[in-house]
């Protein structure tokens, strides 16, 4: 699903974020990425999202090389990865159902299907009742499953999350993991990225390891030498 | 379609028929439509300033410009009269003047010809200089015979004019030609000068109205930073992005269109009133155009050009640059 190839970045001044990067994770796989800050998560993550491209070598989802892509289909790539980052990115001074609504907006659904979908987006993330709320009345893991719901509202086969849990308690970021869980049993390809390394101990998923732009380890959560 | 998914049904999904996609397309634009509108509204003393400035703008060249129409109207009037005296030489008789008055009715530059002899030339003036009986003392009739050549309307501008009497003075019969058009030309070349200023100055106004326009869009476009680098993030394309800021400049050109008809009407009128006793003086028919229906048009069209240029250009560059990083 996503498969890096030596990929390298530095951005413009020379800093280093990224060197060398490999890496494949397949169809339906659900993944951590973890690192100290600073380590290159956010690069990454870019990388896929095509908000930087890589100065060497190749990023490929679903066997396409991104590098191909033209500016110009960049929004149409974003499409077929839902999103979610840690500042939860909603828009304030629009109610719950709008902001979820807002990628099926703008692929030109018809009202009835939008309706339809964002209802069953909200249900899913056990926010139903919170419809015509603003995002400001919510509290912060509330507003992260907002922005849950607005990344499957539109049933992307690959969720990319950046700090998914940042500003959570423990069991808020339980709750919020249940859900990725939820969506990855369902088919979908599920990467986070994240510094909770308490979270990543107590489930058996595959861990990227990034240090200083390299990736140090590449596998089962619990092998974490290399780390401190 | 997707790029990365073949097969992943994405926008109005392949079951939406044809023509419901084809009423969605418009539907989407009406809502769109309104909601700038709608934002329009909610800073209604920000959008009144804009719309003003577009308004006043347009109303300025505008009404000039119907101004100069309309003197160019009354001048035609005048010119329809414009007359070529043609003064015959003294050793001349009736007779062969009447020859010439035969031959001259059948040019077909010329639409009438009147003779007025060197008697009744005299009589003309005795009667109308007051010089009365101190006339008779002269030994000789000074006053040459005329004929009044009245050119058809075709040949009765200034150029046109001018042409047939350099022909008329070629008659071996006319000691002197004479066409008192000299003062028409003069207005002729300052009324041309006076609509290449308004052209000008319009010019120059709209230029102004672009740049405005498309700075206010600016600010509007930075004000809703924010809410543009969710939307790139959701994957939405710049010209769905575009598409409110467009109809903003779109609703700004129509109202500063109306604003700026309504401000002309008002001006019109005003002027209107203080020609009518001038115009009576003169026995100069004027009925001042420019209110009508086509001006109303082609100044809505323009201004609405002049809003969405200003919201293109500003859009083009500042919706591009705003890229989630």
């Amino acid at each position: 699903m996503i498969k890096f190839e030596d990929v390298s970045k530095t951005y413009p001044g020379g800093q280093l974020a990224l060197s060398k990067v490999n890496f494949h994770i397949e169809q339906g796989e659900m993944a951590f990425l973890t690192g100290h800050s600073g380590a290159g998560k956010s690069t990454l993550l870019k990388l896929i999202s095509l908000m930087e491209r890589p100065n060497v070598g190749r990023v490929l989802i679903n066997g396409h090389d991104l590098g191909q892509i033209k500016r110009k289909q960049i929004a149409y790539i974003r499409r077929d990865i839902g999103m979610i980052f840690q500042s939860h990115q909603l828009l304030m001074d629009k109610s719950v159902f709008d902001n979820v609504a807002l990628p099926l907006i703008i692929e030109g659904h018809t009202r009835k299907t939008i309706t339809k979908r964002v209802d069953a987006a909200l249900e899913m993330v056990g926010l139903r009742e919170k419809t015509r709320n603003l995002p400001i009345t919510l509290s912060g893991g509330e507003q992260q499953r907002v922005g849950i719901a607005r990344a499957v509202v539109n049933r992307p086969p690959l969720l990319l999350a950046d700090e998914p849990t940042g500003n959570l308690d423990p069991k808020l970021s339980m709750e919020i993991i249940r859900l990725f869980e939820d969506f990855n049993s369902a088919g979908v390809s599920v990467f986070i990225a994240t510094h909770d390394l308490g979270l990543i101990a107590r489930m058996k998923y595959r861990t990227l390891t990034l240090k200083g732009g390299r990736m140090i380890t590449d596998g089962l959560s619990q092998q974490e030498e290399g780390w401190s | 379609m997707s790029l990365l998914f073949k097969g992943r049904q994405q926008a109005a999904n392949q079951r939406v028929s044809l023509v419901q996609r084809f009423f969605m397309f418009f539907a989407d634009h009406l809502r769109q439509s309104v909601n700038s509108l709608g934002e329009l509204y909610r800073i209604p003393f920000a959008s009144l300033m804009t719309i003003g400035v577009l308004g006043f703008s347009i109303t300025l060249p505008s009404t000039l410009y119907i101004m100069v129409e309309n003197t160019e109207q009354v001048t035609d009037q005048w010119q329809q009269a414009s007359e070529i005296s043609l003064f015959l030489r003294e050793d001349l008789s009736d007779a062969q003047a009447q020859q010439l008055m035969k031959r001259l009715s059948s040019w077909n530059e010329i639409s009438q010809v009147d003779y007025i002899s060197s008697k009744q030339a005299l009589e003309e003036f005795q009667r109308l200089s007051g010089l009365g009986e101190a006339l008779d003392y002269l030994d000789k009739n000074p006053l040459p015979a005329v004929v009044l050549v009245v050119p058809t309307a075709k040949h009765a501008t200034p150029t046109a004019a001018g042409l047939l009497l350099d022909k008329l003075r070629k008659e071996r019969e006319v000691d002197i030609g004479k066409l008192d058009i000299e003062w028409l030309e003069r207005l002729y070349s300052l009324l041309s000068i006076a609509k290449e200023l308004v052209y000008l100055l319009a010019i120059l106004l709209f230029f102004a109205v672009v740049l405005i326009i498309g700075n206010t869009i600016r600010l509007n476009i930075l004000g809703k930073r924010d809410e543009i680098l969710v939307m790139k993030l959701v994957g939405a394309t710049d010209a769905f992005i575009q598409r409110p800021f467009l109809y903003t400049g779109f609703w700004f050109g129509l109202l500063g269109g109306l604003m700026a008809w309504f401000t002309v009407t008002l001006i019109l009128l005003w002027i209107g009133w203080s020609l009518d006793e001038f115009m009576q003086q003169y026995q100069i028919q004027l009925d001042i155009t420019g209110l009508n229906i086509k001006a109303l048009g082609s100044m809505l069209v323009l201004s609405i050009l002049l809003g969405l240029m200003g919201s293109f250009l500003s859009v083009r560059k500042h919706v591009n640059e705003i890229e989630p990083k």
